[in-house]
């Protein structure tokens, strides 16, 4: 099976800044990947590469059978939905019905499809009773996630998400959560760079570590979670659940909120109460 | 000593019918630490926007009740990328341009940005030009920017929102130093499980309005766990059925497991 997305000895520098050195990875249908690291360690080059905003200095990035130095970003954006750092800079329409449905109908999809694109992507993040609302009476945190949603109406094969949970309170992470897995059962592949590795723990299952431009890890995220001496030198730290788990030496480690509660009350069963 | 006075603020954007804030009373002393804390659209941001003079002067709206400020006050708004003022070439004079523009000394001028750049461990990027820069470190450039004002009451939106671990973790320190030299500091912010280590009191918001104020420890209450308020330990203790009151720390649930 061709993978959705190989970056294959990719480098890149703005100018004498040097951004990623040889990073190769594959993204295969439906995988959920978080893309970690510090700060300037090359992960929101990655999202210009593939979204197409940029070109490698060296190696190839592929979308499907598509090299992006061939591609325009609006090609690309047939495969690929980008929702950047500062998505503030992604809405220009009156309303955020119109800005949603942007993209779809950009694509040529015909109406109806944009219709039902439209409303499906409103609904999986709950943006429904903001439709009418103009994108700037929205506060920053539902900003991005009407960027998000008009990136989920694309129903393109490889979402590539920077910071999407940003500002955004329990519950609507929670819906970011379910709206990417149900995108990710139904075949899409998910890329997602974050700090938050609470929802990053919570919504994917592959952990990839960017270090000074070079992918220092590539492997289960929720193994590497749960590995603080592993994270340190990589400017990580476990997420409080997995830290819970850890210190508390649940069984399995869990990462997640939903079955570290499960296996906190199952061994407290086994054991005089707290 | 008191920075920041609000006495029953109610606030409304303009053109909207119901408030934005409804009859909030809030103090914030020098050396203290407030975090706002509430759902989306619970009011913290517009409270932030009110404690800067920015609502309603430079939002529009309409405000009742008083809000006094005591200090200079200087904010970071949850979307620092549109606090540069795209006029500097390099992150020094970035962090310059609020002292300059407060017609200080030339040495005054350089001693705060300096100051500000350490403070922010910025000292290597000084010379860098913020259009390069990550999203993380723009950020703390922003925070740079306006701790080099100087300012008495500090106001801060999401400020941890694009940083990494050791961002995050150098700017909670930094907060915490802040409150020690005596500046009164008010933030807002999601990341929730910072807060026991930072805030010395919690306000939880809720439809606009004061739900609740203490120490943080309201972070693991049995109402705040189920209004997705609590910390992610008090949440997975709550989740799982085991009996309050509920640990706010992995370093407390660790004491009452034993």
């Amino acid at each position: 099976m061709i993978p959705v997305l190989r970056l294959d000895g990719v480098s890149f520098s703005y100018g004498s800044v040097p951004a990623l050195a040889d990073v190769s990875f594959d993204i295969a249908p439906g995988e959920r990947v978080a893309l970690l690291g510090r700060n300037g360690a090359g992960k929101s080059t990655v999202v210009r590469l593939i979204a197409g905003l940029q070109r490698p200095d060296e190696g190839t990035v592929w979308v499907g059978d598509w090299d992006t130095r061939d591609c325009a970003p609006e090609e690309l954006a047939r495969r690929v939905g980008s929702l950047f750092q500062h998505a503030d800079q992604q809405l220009f329409a009156s309303s955020v019905r119109d800005d949603v449905s942007f993209g779809p109908r950009a694509l040529g999809v015909g109406e109806r499809e944009v219709e039902r694109r439209t409303d499906d992507a409103l609904e999986d993040l709950d943006l429904t009773p903001h439709a009418a609302h103009h994108p700037y009476d929205l506060p920053p945190a539902l900003r991005k996630l009407a960027a998000l949603a008009g990136v989920l109406a694309l129903e393109p094969a490889l979402l590539v998400l920077d910071e999407p949970t940003i500002g955004l309170d329990r519950a609507l992470r929670a819906r970011v959560t379910r709206g990417l897995l149900e995108r990710s059962a139904a075949g899409a592949a998910v890329l997602v760079i974050t700090h938050d590795l609470t929802f990053a723990a919570e919504t994917l299952e592959r952990g990839l570590v960017l270090d000074r431009g070079t992918l220092a890890c590539d492997e289960p995220l929720a193994a590497l979670l749960g590995d603080a001496t592993r994270l340190e030198p990589l400017g990580l730290e476990p997420p409080p659940v997995a830290a819970l788990s850890a210190a508390l030496d649940l069984p399995g480690r869990p990462v997640r909120a939903a079955e570290a509660a499960r296996e906190l009350a199952r061994v407290a069963r086994g054991r005089p109460a707290p | 000593m008191r920075s920041l006075t609000l006495e029953g603020v109610s606030f409304w954007y303009p053109a909207t019918d119901s408030p934005a804030l409804r009859n909030v009373s809030l103090h914030v002393a020098r050396g203290e630490i407030v975090a706002l804390v509430g759902a989306l659209g619970a009011g913290a941001s517009t409270l932030l926007l009110v404690a800067a003079d920015l609502a309603p002067r430079v939002t529009g709206g309409r405000l009742t009740g008083s809000a006094a400020r005591h200090d200079r006050s200087g904010i970071v708004l949850p979307t620092p990328w549109t606090q540069a003022s795209g006029m500097a070439f390099s992150v020094w004079d970035e962090v310059a341009f609020g002292p300059a523009n407060l017609g200080w000394p030339t040495h005054e001028i350089a001693r705060q940005v300096d100051r500000a750049l350490e403070q922010l461990e910025l000292a290597p990027l000084a010379s860098r030009d913020p259009v390069t820069l990550s999203g993380g470190e723009l950020q703390r450039v922003i925070i740079a920017a306006i701790l080099a004002m100087d300012p008495g009451l500090v106001l801060l939106d999401e400020p941890a929102a694009e940083l990494d671990s050791d961002g995050a973790r150098t700017l909670w320190r930094l907060i915490r130093l802040l409150a020690k030299e005596g500046k009164a500091v008010l933030l807002a912010t999601s990341t929730l499980d910072a807060l026991p280590e930072v805030a010395d009191r919690v306000v939880w918001l809720e439809d606009g309005a004061i739900r609740a104020v203490g120490p943080p420890d309201l972070l693991a209450d049995v109402a705040a766990c189920d209004a997705g308020l609590g910390t992610s330990v008090a949440t997975v203790w709550r989740t799982s059925g085991l009996p309050g009151p509920y640990p706010l720390t992995v370093a407390h649930a660790l004491r009452r497991w034993r």
